[in-house]
């Protein structure tokens, strides 16, 4: 079931601004680190610290303004539009505070949708989702829908989702931001245990300092620049 | 708000210009009525110059009556001086080419006439008709379209053809019916060709139709009818603009100017009497009835007179030929000379089988009193042909050849036998055996002349010989004592004609501005029909301002959210909201005024050119009346306001912490079951419905089918509501485009809203676009529109000749070898009063239609196919004519189409209008037929239609039952042979096609401007996605976070939106083809599968293309903060 993840990513001297002069705003700055398979990283700080921004620049979900993003020694953003989203497909996966499950969707469905995105779909994918919901406990709900889950439930739902594709990265955005301490602590839980089982490298912006100590590196972001705790 | 407005001015303007297409539409179609009307009534004025009133009669007059109602002081403030002419309907051939050309005015005009029109060029007309020296016709103008016709040209030489003048009615036993009586030809040289504009549009007809019209000078149509100084038309101009309010004053004038002699009468005196007699040898029974109540009031004595021509008297072998036979009150009062037996005693009363024989008579027949004779005598039988027919009287005396019975001018002067030297000189209007007349004949009537030789009672000779226009010939009136004679004759005189009204007279007075005016308003309201053909674009506009402004207002959810999260009452918010719309509304509204000249001109282009089928004039120009304006302008603000209000009363659903995260929308899942039991029965009635429909002998098939369409279009929607909202949970996702089938459920309420607006709007673009049928092709069955007759007919001059028989033919001049084609052909002749078309081809609105007299065996052939009677289940629907209903109301048929949508009356219903005598009758509609060839006209019996309307003679409207393939030749021999009479033929199968070239037009109009409403609609639909996609940039977000490209949402968003499009049009138009398909499989369905198929094409990717659009403008959106929580 497992691929095996040997990804490494590393980030030099990311800058990151928006807007224009005279009115620009510098969110991150020399941002250098690397992490390589099967390790943690949390990256904390206050709101608006840039946390976030981090998450997407590493994401590919947006390009850093200078500096260089590597992951498994690739530039992604040297890629055409439909190669970095075959990329970001195959290499990461994303769990997002608001679980964004699709309403229109059942829960097997929800988790099956990154393997459509490539046309790569084959009965294999619905099995390893089958699997992965077995794992996150929500095998008796895979033919619900997400208005049917509680917030733990879509949360795992969102996770398995984001493993579906057995990315070598998992970036979690305030995973338990919206759940009670309790539910929180059970997908903590369960996320840690599939980070270990799949050896993937997971990035949790957070502000909880208990979720973040439980990862193996933790930066704090201040003022643009990351330094570690 | 200011603020406001500026910063979302984009969506604003977006609002703005769908307020502005609501209002150009709805006004713009108003405006296209206004056009209508305008035209028309510019038509109006054009064709009737100065002319505010025509005094018209159907027999002729005095032209010096112009000037002594001139004269009239009561007339001259507001009108100007009557113009005399002769308004004459026929035809013309052209001399070289023998092109011809029927239903012509032939007008006979004097230089007057032509200043009614433009005083400048009058003189040049009337010089243009003056004949000049080496000229060897007389001069006639035609206007274009009468040169068109005949393709002739100034200098060229043509024959005018028209009905001859008969004081005589020509259905009485002495008027001329013979062919050669019917009309008049006169050979003219064309000296000027008028634009058909100005005079060359004269008409006092109401139609939009291009007139034919030949002006001769009028003397030279005097001298063709050998009628000098006589006229039948009085062409009464307006003094001011209020003239119109005066006719009463003209009336006056009228009847005080008229002579008993413009009535044709004439009261004359002898030594112990005074007669009234008539020209025409018959008094009308008012005229009768007034001269009785005229001579009680004088205290004078009256003696009813008819006197008739008996073809023979016979008492066994003896006969004695062509004797006069007067009827009268017996025993005779001696103020009118006596009526002596040969014993010397006065003659007794008369029972009704007795007569008495003048001493001549008695001795050739050598008969006694007591004896029996028998008379023969003609009378008009049916079809106006002469019959004859016998009775016996016994003989109660032999009378003295003196005094009453020796009065030759008891004979009226019969034409062609009065003035006669000799009996064998005798040209009578009926036929004679001359080789009967002996010289004892010859001699008495050298001797006598006319002089009755018998005499019988007045109540036997009314009733012999009364006929439809009476039943006396003379009055005789005598005073107490001789002396006063001459008095009470003025006085009789002067009274009569007081009290002669001019419609007794024979006279109308017909307000023609007023009329055609009023006729102006026109048939079909063009103004209610556009708005009813832009109904879709109406709806899409105001759809798409009411969804931009919703777009607006949800772009601004978390404004809201915020005003009442900081103590804002809603209702203050939404006053805010509504405020700006109201504004942005009226921006666009003032837009879209403007916008509404420039859509009802394109209307207005397109009726002149590619619609004229509708219309049938190019005479049609863009009017704007500020009252549409305003009425347009407030109706659309009224409209968008409503739909802004809407929108925002919505929001008081929301609670403003939704609002807060931008949520202005609730979609409640309903599960599918409800859905699917609504389709399921709507199913289950549509295959019932179809059942039925097609189950042997069903009733009304198409209305069935219509039906179940619409119950299948209903089973459509529902199930494809069932199908968004059931939980796919067997069928896993393969593909973006399972996500895109998927996605549609998301918000299935607005996509059920989207398919179901595209799939109603194709439903009735198909429905009503694919009823186009092509008329005529099963004209040869009998219930079809035409009846089974494959020819129509119409002549300018009645014809009273049985077509169907050999010797009626030949007397109208059919060769053998033409009469040969007639053999199998049956032609049912009809009565006809001229009158407005009352059908779609007439755009004015018709005051009095044309009817049509229906014989007995017309209606005994039964025929067409009635869409409605006041009883069904009758064998023979015609024979409703033969009901006897209320005093004055006359049952009547008409077509379904003009009855409901021109007369704007139905079944039961009653049309007033006033007969021969100016009585008002009705009209009751018995039977409504359906798209027959008689959308023209209103049917009665012909019974009725001569008990009311007496005075016209012959027939003029012919149906032919003639096999298919010999009916262009029967008709090219008709129209070869009966040229002189203005005889028209047409296959009926081309008339019908006329009418319906008019619904098929509008079939069109609806088709395209559906289609542009379906447009409109489908670019809301793109906005629909838009929003949608607004809404959904977390999902989208997402899916890109997970690899999917930018490209591939793209084509999963158009597949969304294609779906609905696509899904819309498919349950639409698979519903609108079975609602059509008892029509569509008929065989003269003409559906215009290219038109549909183009417009619902043409939907489909104006769809795609706004959704790709819409799309590309969500995806400058950047989703990146969409996926921090919302």
């Amino acid at each position: 079931m497992q691929k095996s993840n040997s990804t490494r990513l590393s980030l030099h001297q990311i800058h990151k601004h928006f807007g224009v002069a005279p009115r620009i705003v510098e969110v991150l700055r020399e941002i250098s680190f690397e992490i390589a398979s099967g390790q943690s990283l949390a990256l904390v700080g206050p709101s608006g610290s840039g946390k976030s921004t981090l998450l997407h620049l590493i994401g590919t979900l947006d390009q850093p303004s200078s500096g260089q993003i590597e992951i498994g020694g690739q530039n992604p953003f040297t890629l055409s539009e439909p190669e970095l989203a075959r990329f970001r497909n195959a290499q990461i996966g994303f769990v997002f505070q608001d679980h964004h499950l699709l309403p229109q969707y059942s829960v097997l469905e929800n988790v099956l949708i990154p393997a459509l995105a490539q046309r790569n779909h084959s009965t294999g994918n619905e099995e390893r989702a089958r699997e992965l919901l077995q794992r996150v406990g929500l095998a008796p709900r895979l033919d619900h829908f997400p208005y049917e889950l509680s917030g733990g439930e879509r949360q795992r739902v969102a996770l398995a989702r984001a493993l579906i594709q057995q990315p070598g990265i998992l970036l979690c955005d305030e995973p338990t931001g919206n759940l009670d301490r309790a539910t929180a602590q059970t997908v903590v839980d369960l996320l840690f245990e599939l980070h270990r089982e799949q050896r993937n490298i997971l990035i949790i912006v957070t502000h909880s300092m208990e979720l973040a100590g439980r990862c193996e590196r933790r930066f704090e972001l201040r003022e643009g620049k990351c330094c570690a705790v | 708000m200011l603020r406001s407005l500026i910063y979302y001015r984009r969506l604003h303007l977006a609002v703005a210009l769908g307020a502005a297409v609501t209002t150009a539409v709805l006004t713009g179609a108003l405006l296209v009525g206004d056009s209508v009307r305008g035209s028309l009534r510019d038509l109006s004025l054009e064709r009737l110059g100065k002319i505010d009133f025509a005094i018209l009669s159907e027999h002729l007059f005095r032209q010096n009556l112009a000037e002594e109602i001139a004269q009239q002081p009561s007339l001259q403030s507001h009108f100007g001086n009557p113009v005399a002419a002769l308004l004459l309907n026929g035809s013309v051939t052209h001399g070289a080419s023998q092109a011809r050309a029927v239903g012509v005015n032939v007008n006979g005009v004097d230089r007057k006439f032509f200043a009614l029109f433009e005083e400048d060029s009058a003189s040049a007309h009337a010089r243009s008709l003056t004949r000049k020296s080496g000229q060897p016709f007389a001069p006639v103008m035609i206007n274009e379209s009468l040169r068109r016709e005949l393709q002739a040209q100034a200098g060229d030489q043509i024959l005018l053809s028209f009905k001859n003048y008969s004081d005589i009615p020509r259905a009485s036993v002495m008027g001329r019916k013979q062919a050669e009586d019917l009309t008049e030809t006169v050979r003219l040289t064309i000296t000027r060709i008028l634009p058909d504009r100005g005079v060359g549009r004269f008409g006092l007809r109401t139609q939009q139709y291009l007139p034919f019209n030949a002006f001769v000078a009028l003397p030279v149509l005097q001298r063709a009818l050998r009628r000098p100084d006589e006229i039948n038309a009085l062409l009464v101009p307006a003094a001011h603009d209020s003239s119109a309010r005066f006719e009463q004053q003209l009336q006056q004038a009228l009847q005080k100017s008229l002579r008993l002699e413009d009535a044709g009468l004439r009261v004359q005196q002898f030594e112990n009497y005074f007669s009234l007699t008539s020209r025409g040898l018959i008094l009308k029974p008012a005229l009768v009835e007034l001269a009785h109540e005229i001579a009680d009031s004088l205290q004078l004595a009256a003696q009813n007179l008819l006197t008739y021509l008996a073809n023979t008297m016979r008492r066994e072998a003896r006969t004695v030929p062509y004797s006069t036979i007067t009827a009268l009150q017996t025993p005779v009062p001696s103020a009118f000379g006596e009526l002596d037996l040969v014993n010397g005693a006065p003659a007794p009363a008369l029972a009704e089988d007795e007569i008495l024989l003048n001493d001549w008579a008695a001795k050739d027949l050598a008969v006694e009193v007591g004896d029996t004779i028998a008379l023969s005598y003609y009378v008009v039988g049916e079809r106006e042909q002469l019959r004859t027919q016998h009775h016996t009287f016994r003989v109660n005396g032999v009378v003295q050849m003196k005094s009453l019975a020796a009065d030759w001018r008891l004979a009226p002067p019969i034409p062609g036998v009065d003035e006669m030297e000799n009996m064998q000189d005798w040209q009578p209007p009926f036929p004679v055996d001359l080789s009967a007349i002996r010289p004892q004949d010859e001699k008495y009537w050298d001797e006598h002349r006319a002089t009755p030789k018998a005499f019988i009672s007045e109540n036997a000779g009314r009733s012999l010989w009364r006929s439809r226009f009476g039943d006396l010939n003379a009055m005789r009136f005598a005073a107490a004592s001789p002396p006063e004679l001459s008095a009470a004759c003025r006085a009789f005189e002067t009274a009569l004609q007081q009290r002669l009204t001019p419609q007794e007279a024979g006279f109308t007075l017909s307000p023609v501005r007023a009329q055609s005016l009023k006729a102006s308003a026109g048939a079909t309201d063009f103004g209610g029909l556009f708005i009813g053909f832009s109904l879709f674009l109406i709806v899409s506009a105001v759809l798409l301002a009411g969804m931009l402004f919703r777009l607006g207002v949800e772009q601004r959810a978390k404004e809201i959210g915020i005003l009442l999260a900081t103590g804002y009452a809603l209702r203050a918010v939404r006053r805010r909201f509504v405020q700006e719309g109201l504004l942005v509304a009226g921006i666009g509204v003032a837009l879209g005024s403007i916008a509404a000249a420039g859509y009802a001109a394109v209307m207005i282009t397109a009726l002149r050119t590619w619609w004229i089928d509708a219309v049938g004039t190019s005479f049609l120009f863009l009017h704007v009346s500020a009252q549409s304006l305003l009425i347009g302008a407030a109706l659309s603000l009224v409209i968008i306001t409503a739909a802004i209000i809407l929108t925002i009363r919505q929001l008081r659903k929301i609670p403003a912490t939704a609002l807060l995260h931008g949520v202005t929308a609730r979609d409640r899942q309903a599960p599918p079951r409800f859905a699917k039991m609504i389709g399921g029965v709507a199913l289950a009635l549509s295959l019932a419905l179809i059942a039925l429909a097609i189950r042997p002998g069903a009733q009304a098939p198409a209305g069935i089918f219509f039906g179940s369409g619409a119950l299948l279009l209903l089973a459509g929607l529902a199930f494809f509501s069932a199908w968004m909202r059931q939980r796919r949970t067997t069928h896993r996702l393969q593909n973006v485009l399972h996500m895109a089938g998927r996605n549609t459920a998301r918000q299935s309420g607005r996509s059920l809203l989207s398919t179901t607006l595209v799939s109603c709007a194709c439903f009735m673009i198909v429905a009503v676009g694919a009823n186009r049928r092509e008329a005529g092709t099963e004209t040869e069955k009998r219930d079809s529109g035409a009846g089974g007759f494959m020819l129509m007919a119409e002549t300018d001059t009645p014809l009273s000749q049985d077509l169907n028989s050999p010797a009626g033919r030949a007397e109208l001049g059919f060769a053998e070898e033409d009469s040969l084609l007639f053999q199998q052909t049956e032609i049912f002749p009809f009565r006809m009063l001229p009158g407005e078309d009352a059908s779609c081809l007439n755009l004015y609105k018709p005051q009095k239609p044309r009817v049509l007299g229906i014989t007995p065996e017309s209606r005994k052939r039964n025929g067409f196919h009635f869409q409605a009677a006041v009883e069904n289940n009758l064998e023979n629907p015609w024979q409703l004519l033969e009901r006897e209903l209320e005093p004055n109301v006359i049952p009547a048929i008409g077509d379904y189409n003009s009855v409901q949508w021109i007369l704007h009356l139905g079944l039961g219903q009653d049309l007033e209008i006033q007969n021969e005598r100016g009585e008002a009758i009705q009209l009751r509609f018995v039977g409504l037929l359906q798209s027959s060839i008689f959308q023209s006209e209103i049917l009665i019996s012909e019974e009725n239609f001569l008990k009311h309307f007496p005075g016209p003679s012959g027939y003029a409207y012919f149906l032919f039952d003639t096999p298919a393939d010999s009916a262009v030749r029967v008709a090219q021999a008709g129209e070869r042979v009966l040229s002189l009479y203005g005889f028209d033929a047409v296959a009926t199968a081309d008339k019908l096609a006329k009418f319906q070239a008019v619904e098929n037009t509008y079939l069109s109009v609806f088709a395209v401007l559906g289609g542009l409403g379906l447009l409109l609609g489908t670019l809301g639909l793109g906005l629909i996605l838009a929003r949608n996609v607004m809404e959904r940039r977390g999902e989208l977000a997402t899916l890109r976070a997970f690899g999917f490209q930018q490209s591939t949402l793209a084509k999963m968003l158009l597949a969304e939106n294609g779906w609905l499009i696509f899904s819309g049009l498919l349950i639409g138009t698979i519903a609108a083809l079975l609602a059509v398909a008892p029509h569509v499989f008929s065989q003269n369905a003409q559906v215009p599968w290219l038109l549909l198929g183009g417009i619902l094409l043409l939907v489909g990717m104006v769809g795609l293309l706004a959704s790709a659009a819409a799309l590309s403008f969500s995806f400058r959106v950047p989703l990146l903060p969409a996926l921090k929580a919302e």
